[in-house]
């Protein structure tokens, strides 16, 4: 039990000072792939989920632990991610960010993540878990391993999977380089790297790799045989603490409070913790899309870091199609939070112009 | 001329997109003061403003989790 906490804990701490230092987006990084038209934020998402791949096949390989990626329910990935990606747009941040804005004082994410984990509780314990097994059951695809589906040795994805990922970080690191603004920098030394610098994205992504790779050997010793995952584990607190029942206590609880406390540390540490009280609209939109955030991530199987981050690295079905629907999803929501209200306010303001009143 | 957006309060990307669109309505050489206290700004405003091409000529951390960032039009 104190092996469970401490490594939770500890790896969840790393976590969460990373992506908050990194500030680490995926909602903001999909989103920028459309409104912004800039594809970094997934560039870096591609090489964690590089790193945490080449070291967790090779452990598994060396005979560390088994992995078996079973069954994918095609319909329910696809539904439940697209969902999920609507969600995360409305609550400002994915399941892990929510987590960590939660550690950096911002209420907003504190009310996404109270609909997040009650919602991801009724559908898995709750009065729609009848519901999600049905979903769960039906279009059923036998093999989620992608390797498997071809019938060849995993490698002959992951090498060409890392080759793609290298070439695009080399490509991109030699693109003519803007020189980013910094803070004035009032610290020296470690205190400024740890604190005050800007983490370059793709190092960020690579010690978000590396984390997630840890992670692997770190829960299964506690016999759970997965890496980082939020969606199971927030729920997982809501069932302990309504049900008293110790059997929703594992690995993945601890690594949930420690992203929120890792985060709290370096938000802390860096100046930037302070309690910061949404506007009622925010307010609004954070409960319904940390609700639609619990619904898309039960259906699915995983959010952003579940099916986003990991199963992509375990190349399976599941987490890809999830990867591209739940882009789809945020697509769709920023349309409608971002992109529409703008165009409105031009031609709004276009028509003023012509018919002056 | 100079303008200030106090966007204190607004969650990402809020910031930035209205930042965007004030800066949109000024002309060349005006200077845009924003002030925000989105933590994800302090990456996503400084990053935008440098790839549009604005001269960024103050940026500065007030106080805990509160910042100002001076953005004068190309």
């Amino acid at each position: 039990m104190s092996y469970m906490i401490i490594t939770g804990l500890l790896c969840g701490a790393l976590l969460g000072f990373v992506m908050q230092r990194g500030r680490f987006c995926l909602t903001g990084g999909f989103r920028d792939m459309y409104i912004a038209k800039n594809n970094r934020m997934f560039y870096a998402l591609l090489i964690a989920i590089a790193v945490q791949s080449v070291g967790v096949f090779l452990l598994i390989d060396l005979g560390v632990f088994e992995y078996s990626a079973g069954s994918i329910s095609i319909v329910s990935v696809i539904i439940g991610s697209f969902v999920f990606g609507i969600g995360i747009i409305l609550a400002g941040g994915c399941a892990t960010g929510t987590w960590y804005r939660a550690g950096e004082g911002l209420i907003g994410s504190w009310i996404a993540l109270a609909g997040y984990m009650l919602m991801s509780t009724i559908m898995k314990s709750g009065v729609l878990a009848s519901f999600n097994q049905q979903a769960q059951q039906s279009a059923v695809f036998p093999t989620n391993s992608i390797a498997e589906t071809f019938g060849i040795n995993h490698w002959i994805i992951i090498i060409p999977f890392v080759v793609i990922v290298a070439l695009i970080v080399y490509k991109q690191l030699t693109k003519p380089k803007v020189v980013i603004p910094a803070l004035k920098p009032k610290r020296t030394g470690l205190a400024h790297i740890l604190f005050e610098k800007r983490w370059h994205p793709f190092v960020t992504a690579t010690l978000i790799g590396v984390i997630a790779l840890i992670a692997w050997p770190l829960s299964a010793a506690t016999g759970r045989v997965f890496g980082l995952g939020i969606t199971t584990p927030s729920a997982n607190i809501l069932q302990y603490l309504t049900t008293g029942d110790k059997g929703f206590i594992n690995w993945g609880v601890f690594l949930v409070l420690g992203i929120f406390a890792g985060s709290f540390i370096a938000a802390k540490a860096s100046k930037e913790f302070r309690f910061r009280m949404p506007d009622v609209k925010t307010g609004i939109n954070s409960f319904i899309g940390g609700n639609l955030m619990g619904v898309g991530a039960s259906l699915a199987g995983g959010c952003s870091i579940g099916n986003g981050l990991v199963m992509t690295a375990m190349m399976t079905w599941q987490g890809w199609i999830g990867l591209i629907f739940m882009i789809l999803g945020t697509w769709t929501a920023s349309y409608f939070v971002f992109v529409r209200p703008r165009q409105k306010a031009k031609a709004a303001k276009l028509k003023e112009q012509v018919t002056p009143a | 001329m100079q303008k200030t957006l106090e966007v204190k309060g607004m969650v990402c990307p809020f910031p930035l997109i209205e930042a965007q669109n004030a800066i949109e309505e000024m002309n060349s050489g005006d200077v845009l003061v924003v002030e925000f206290d989105c933590t994800q700004g302090t990456e996503s405003i400084p990053t935008w403003a440098a790839e549009a091409g604005h001269t960024v000529t103050n940026f500065e951390q007030l106080d805990e989790a509160s910042w100002t960032i001076s953005i004068q039009k190309k």
